[in-house]
């Protein structure tokens, strides 16, 4: 599977977990927007720490990295590159 | 069919619920097109300005020079973070000058504080290698603490002595700000410091807590286009409604609180207490529970209004209180009832140790985040924002006059460890096991711990116990 798909995957199973069962983009800011909090910020720092091996103490950390599918993409690519 | 299934009760029930659910107060009319369209012309910026501006009448006695900051960056939109710092020091040094004991002196405190600010940011950002450059929170927080070492221990028979502490004081005002610029520092969009001291106690209100965040977050939620915007103001314009029918509810509320049924507030309560003198254990239950609901209404007034005056402005900010009542576990109410000190805590104490330590044992990990924050961040803030104890009683004696809040901190710590714990498993089902239930439990997990949620140093936390102990009739 590609890592934008795990990731959505991911991200969907979020918010169904948290009762949100609406749709969203993979653009729509869901940290900064409000539709996922700071715990679940934690839960996609493990995924990525687990699945892609990001070590967010050398990234740097911003909740603006994770706050969309398309930004967890890119964060993705780049650590890749 | 639709009518057998229309004539279901589950599904009328169902339709009831939903309907009460979709029912509002102040209709959404954000998301009426019309209107949507109106607020973009020249006549609907200057309606939406004119009720604005009315409404802040009933908030703020600057409400003049604060609806005509929002005008100018409403009709100016493409220069706002610029407007927003040029309005923000006009509130910082021109609004209350007359207000100043003495405004030079105090103008002169909150430049070098905003220099200090400015020398932090600039190191952080030109030496990265350095030690400002690679741990600027670090750096920030233990020099505030220094500094109030400084102030607790300096000679108070030199003339120094006043300017120091109001220089402590003043620092600690912007200390929370000028930690948002420091962690904006590897952004790769980063503002310039320009537009970073817009974001240092805004025009549209703060408290020691930065309302909403930092330069980082505006950058982010900033509108983008007149669409946006006008959707975004109208949001401001529901929210500061919702401020003021929250401010009069809350006013009547407390009247009838404790005017007609005579309930006594938590200070009179637990002064009692104190005085063996305590009131009967049902009286204490009211008292704690109406200061419980108070303290969320005026939270709700005053948060509700910074957010919708920065609404007005043109970001999308979240609410500060949204609905905690709602809440069905200790995390999730934390998360809703002082949004931008929870953020504040995540951003400074929670990631920071999240991402540093016990990598390897998930629980251990998010229990030690936790802790950083809600406990350890918790007493730093507080211990910090309230000065005027260390100034009076000595370094000392303050330290241990707050254990209670201490206290405090290691029930609500504990308390949301356990809910971001108990987060993964399956929830209950049913409406009374998943929904009543829950909500009540929180209320009272809240209440009881507000017990010890004491800033004062006046009584020992025994005195807290006893008091807790009376609500179940454990004491007399």
């Amino acid at each position: 599977m590609e890592p934008k798909a795990e990731v959505r995957q991911f991200v969907q199973e979020l918010l169904t977990r948290k009762g949100d069962r609406q749709p969203f983009s993979d653009s729509d800011s869901l940290l900064l927007g409000g539709r996922l909090e700071s715990v679940d910020a934690v839960d996609i720092v493990v995924f990525l720490e687990e699945k892609f091996h990001i070590d967010f103490a050398e990234v740097g950390f911003d909740q603006a990295l994770i706050d969309s599918v398309d930004a967890i993409d890119s964060l993705i690519q780049t650590v890749k590159k | 069919m639709s009518a057998h299934v229309g004539a279901n009760p589950e599904v009328l029930a169902n339709r009831g619920l939903n309907g009460l659910a979709n029912f509002r107060i102040i209709p959404r009319i954000e998301t009426y097109p019309r209107i949507v369209e109106f607020v973009q012309k020249f006549a609907g910026k200057v309606l939406i300005l004119a009720l604005f501006g009315a409404g802040l009448h009933f908030a703020t006695e600057d409400w003049i020079p604060l609806t005509l900051c929002l005008a100018l960056i409403t009709f100016w939109p493409s220069r706002r973070r610029l407007l927003v710092t040029v309005a923000t020091q006009l509130f910082t040094f021109v609004v209350p000058w007359t207000k100043f004991p003495h405004p030079l002196y105090t103008s002169t405190l909150i430049l070098f504080v905003i220099v200090t600010g400015a020398l932090l940011f600039w190191s952080a950002v030109e030496w990265p290698r350095s030690l400002v450059g690679r741990h600027p929170i670090v750096f920030l927080l233990a020099g505030y603490a220094l500094l109030v070492v400084i102030a607790a221990y300096f000679p108070n028979t030199t003339p120094w002595y006043l300017t120091v502490w109001d220089f402590t004081y003043t620092f600690g005002i912007y200390l929370w700000f000028i930690g948002y610029s420091l962690l904006d520092r590897r952004s790769a969009d980063r503002d310039d410091f320009s537009l970073q001291l817009g974001t240092y106690r805004p025009f549209w209100g703060s408290t020691a807590t930065p309302f909403p965040k930092g330069a980082s977050y505006l950058r982010r939620i900033e509108a983008k286009d007149a669409h946006q915007l006008a959707v975004v103001q109208l949001k401001g314009l529901k929210l500061l409604a919702w401020s003021l029918l929250i401010s009069v509810f809350s006013k009547y509320f407390g009247l009838f609180l404790h005017n007609y049924l005579a309930i006594p507030t938590f200070n009179q309560t637990l002064y009692h207490s104190v005085m063996r003198a305590p009131y009967p254990w049902y009286v204490c239950w009211a008292s704690l529970a109406s200061a419980f609901l108070e303290d969320i209404l005026s939270m709700c007034v005053w948060g509700h209004r910074f957010i919708a005056c920065c609404r007005m402005t043109g970001f999308n900010a979240l609410r500060n209180t949204y609905r905690p009542l709602s809440s069905r576990s200790i995390s999730e109410f934390w998360n809703r009832y002082y949004f931008y000190f929870k953020e504040l805590l995540a951003e400074f104490f929670f990631y920071p140790t999240f991402l540093r330590f016990f990598k390897n044992h998930r629980k251990l990990r998010l229990v030690t985040a936790t802790f950083a924050a809600a406990f350890f961040g918790n007493i730093f803030y507080h211990f910090c924002r309230d000065l005027n104890f260390i100034a009076t009683l000595g370094l000392w004696k303050a330290i241990t006059g707050f254990h209670v809040y201490a206290f405090y901190c290691f029930l609500l710590a504990t308390g949301i460890s356990i809910s971001q714990l108990r987060a993964s498993r399956p929830k209950p089902s049913g409406f009374l096991r998943a929904r009543v239930a829950p909500v009540i439990c929180v209320a009272l997990f809240y209440m009881l711990i507000n017990i010890f949620a004491y800033l004062g140093r006046d009584y020992p936390i025994s005195e807290h116990f006893r008091y807790f102990f009376h609500l179940f009739e454990f004491t007399s």
